[in-house]
């Protein structure tokens, strides 16, 4: 077992977490000096390409709610890699177990073709195995105050809209929640079974749980099945009551995008979630906005020109040495965006190190200076 | 009609062989050809590297507590003998083929926090920090650099013909005896340059003030060696505390030993601060080549080396995950084959025999000899 409260603060001056984590791994995968780690505990396949991992998290995860969405770290090909999954199931506990609390989360992952962390967590992972969580983030959380749901999901894009209605549908009877649920064939689509489930668990003449299912690429459509792309039509066909229903949307970024153009100025609110940043490789010499975390500065530099001296021209002297990208002495931290190797040409967009005095900025940027 | 070499006109060829002066255009060739070995070499680094640097660390732990662990039974001479080597092994294998490495970012690409080149800190008593400054910097970018690269004598030693002559370094035969046995000490102040406060240029509180990280680590490791260690120990305090001490002092020797047979063999060449004006890529690694020495041997030597055993494939590549220099110095060899460079190799030796040589030779006055004009291309 880790020290606990007050042990822990004392002897934590004579710890090496990393040497603490390399002997108690030998004990126990999931036993960690600060780090969230969750082991695998069941693995189902959804539907096609689609794999739902039970996750059984350590103390140090920081508590999920319904709806959020978590880092999910793994180490692919030797390069640890990090992407944000929400968990469609999200079940709280606040008893101890040895080694992690009693909690259960679970990530539905879609494989994409050529995707390194979704082919990972669809092919590779297995029960036992341990995967390293982060902080949860996101704000379409549970809301008491909102009396009629209207919730779409494109693809993926069902998994924080499940987690929601599970917690809703189990903490209370009379909720009031139309769910558009947006596949390419039926194979895709999860969850199928629990959500008929739901909408008949209501019964006819109440609000309750109500879903229809869009199909476009399915060659025939069974009855209470729709097709075609969003449409001003096709949402006031299937939710006659749109004005009065507050929206949460989920699915690519280009799905979120046609929804808000078509819903927010006629639904009661509308917030949306895009599981896909949309493309931004910057043609050299456009302006790309640098921000730098630490500092709170924000630049417009432009794009393909070596950081380096581009800070510096803007009165910033970061640390560095030989500027030729030997000695390591500049290297910091990308959190986001896509940076070009100038020595090899070569761009990066995962999050990483880099030497800021042989790269550029190919997108907008965040660096922990 | 029989081809000349282009660029090797008799009249620039200098005494030794492959010393010849090559030409711009050889020299830049020369680098894109050390260029595409470090791209074909960058493309296949992966899994196998990732798994290397992990088992390297489980290594250093291993041996790390058992040794320990057996000093805990210091008392009966064996435990100790044994106690003491496999202590020396870990913290050799902690400095050198995971600390030094990582510390250049060779594992950065890995995005892993525990081998993340800018935070790692080492199990010696210099700070990271210090180290990244002085050797990633200054000793990688001015590698060999007369008046630059500090780690030529050290400031302590004379070992080139090119340093002047002063009657103190009449006892730097005694001097690099201490210097050798107090390595990480040597190396933790190498930084602080004592020497601006004794000529004056550094106020007592200024060198305080840049003291304290450094003064802070050393507390924490002679705590950690010397005192917490011992203590836990209990009755047998003194062997594990003398086992400690013995085991640093072995680390300290053996990386002295290396990095001496690095850039202090009889071939390697010191370089004037004129040489890096306008120095291209080429000329870089060329420099970098003519400023260091390899050593020949097994595999053990290079991994308990940290693979600076291949010195000149690490000041080509510093970057690049040392496991791979092995399989890169033929390549490396190849290269310089062709353009008649000469590539410095030997076994340790032979290698060391000549460092001691110069630490023994340049004790004595010898004929000035001069670094003005010397370059790398021929004009
Ligand atoms: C807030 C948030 C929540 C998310 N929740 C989930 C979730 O619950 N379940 C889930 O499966 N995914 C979810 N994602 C997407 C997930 O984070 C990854 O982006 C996705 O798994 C692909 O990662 P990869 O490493 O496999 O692909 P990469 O190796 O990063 O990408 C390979 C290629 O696929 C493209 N690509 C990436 N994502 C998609 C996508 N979704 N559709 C089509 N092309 C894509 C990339 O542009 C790239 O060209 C979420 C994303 C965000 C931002």
């Amino acid at each position: 077992m880790p020290a606990t409260g007050a042990l822990k603060r004392v002897i934590a001056p004579l710890i090496d977490p990393v040497a603490f984590d390399f002997w108690a791994a030998r004990v126990n995968p999931l036993l960690s000096w600060e780090r969230p780690l969750a082991r695998v505990v069941a693995r189902q396949v959804t539907a096609r390409d689609c794999v739902t991992l039970v996750l059984r998290p350590n103390r140090h995860v920081p508590p999920v709610q319904a709806g959020q969405h978590v880092p999910v770290t793994v180490e692919v090909d030797g390069v640890r890699l990090t992407r944000s999954y929400s968990p469609s199931h999200v079940r709280a506990s606040h008893a101890r177990r040895r080694g992690g609390r009693k909690d259960c989360l679970a990530i539905t992952v879609k494989r994409i073709p050529g995707g390194r962390v979704s082919s990972h967590l669809c092919q590779e992972v297995r029960v036992g195995d341990v995967l390293e969580l982060g902080e949860a983030f996101g704000a379409m959380t549970l809301r008491p105050d909102v009396p009629r749901w209207l919730y779409v999901a494109a693809g993926s894009g069902i998994t924080p809209l499940m987690s929601l209605l599970r917690a809703q549908t189990a903490a209370t009877a009379g909720v009031d929640v139309t769910l558009l649920y947006w596949a390419r064939t039926r194979a895709d689509l999860c969850f199928l079974d629990e959500l008929r489930g739901l909408e008949k668990a209501a019964g006819s003449g109440q609000p309750g749980v109500r879903v229809h299912i869009i199909l476009t690429r399915e060659a025939t459509l069974l009855p209470g099945e729709y097709s075609g792309r969003p449409s001003a039509d096709l949402l006031a066909q299937l939710v006659p009551d749109l004005a009065e229903r507050q929206v949460y949307a989920c699915g690519t970024g280009g799905f979120v995008d046609s929804l808000r153009t078509l819903l927010a100025d006629q639904v009661a609110g509308f917030e949306a979630e895009a599981f896909t940043l949309p493309e931004r490789a910057a043609v050299v010499g456009a302006p790309v906005q640098v921000t730098l975390r630490r500092s709170g500065r924000v630049l417009d530099i432009p794009a393909g020109e070596a950081l380096l001296p581009a800070l510096e021209a803007r009165g910033i002297h970061p640390k560095h040495g030989c500027r030729m990208g030997i000695c390591n002495s500049c290297a910091c931290d990308r959190i986001s965006g896509t940076s070009e190797n100038l020595n090899t040409g070569a761009t990066q967009s995962e999050p990483g190190v880099v030497r800021i005095c042989i790269s550029a900025a190919r997108s907008d940027m965040t660096l922990d200076l | 009609m029989t081809a000349l070499p282009p660029a090797m006109p008799a009249s620039v060829a200098l005494k030794k062989p492959g010393r010849e002066r090559l030409s711009r255009e050889q020299v830049e060739q020369f680098g894109a050809d050390l260029d595409a070995l470090r791209e074909r070499t960058l493309a296949d680094i992966g899994e196998q590297d990732a798994r290397y640097i992990k088992r390297i660390y489980a290594a250093v732990r291993y041996t790390g507590a058992l040794g320990r662990g057996l000093l805990f039974f210091g008392i009966f001479p064996p435990a100790w003998l044994l106690g003491t080597l496999l202590l020396a092994i870990s913290k050799i294998l902690e400095n050198m083929e995971l600390g030094h490495n990582v510390m250049h970012g060779q594992y950065d690409w890995m995005n892993d926090p525990r081998f993340d080149g800018k935070t790692y800190e080492w199990d010696i008593v210099g700070t990271s920090d210090n180290w990244r400054k002085t050797h990633n910097y200054s000793h990688h970018t001015y590698t060999n650099i007369k008046g630059m690269d500090d780690d030529v004598g050290y400031g302590v030693l004379r070992l080139f013909p090119e340093q002047r002559w002063r009657p103190f370094f009449l006892g730097q035969p005694l001097y690099a005896v201490i210097f050798a046995l107090l390595f990480q000490w040597g190396v933790a102040i190498q930084d602080i340059r004592l020497g601006r406060y004794f000529a004056g240029r550094m106020t007592g509180a200024e060198l305080r003030e840049e003291f304290r990280p450094t003064g802070r680590k050393m507390r924490r490791q002679l705590l950690k060696d010397y005192v917490f260690f011992p203590l836990l120990a209990g009755p047998f305090f003194l062997p594990v505390l003398l086992g400690n001490l013995v085991a640093n002092g072995l680390r300290n020797l053996w990386t002295f030993m290396i990095i001496f047979c690095g850039h202090f063999t009889a071939n390697v060449e010191v370089f004037p601060k004129s040489i890096i004006k306008n120095e291209t890529r080429g000329q870089w690694y060329l420099r970098q080549l003519r400023g260091s020495s390899n050593l020949t041997g097994s595999k053990l030597l290079h991994i308990m080396s940290g693979n600076l055993s291949h010195q000149i494939e690490h000041h080509l590549f510093p970057d690049i995950p040392a496991r791979r220099y092995a399989e890169m110095s033929k390549e490396v060899r190849a290269i310089c084959r062709r353009y008649g460079i000469f590539y410095n190799t030997g076994s340790l030796v032979s290698q060391f025999g000549q460092v001691i040589w110069r630490i023994l030779r340049y004790a004595l006055p010898s004929k000035p000899v001069s670094l003005e004009g010397k370059a790398l291309v021929a004009d």
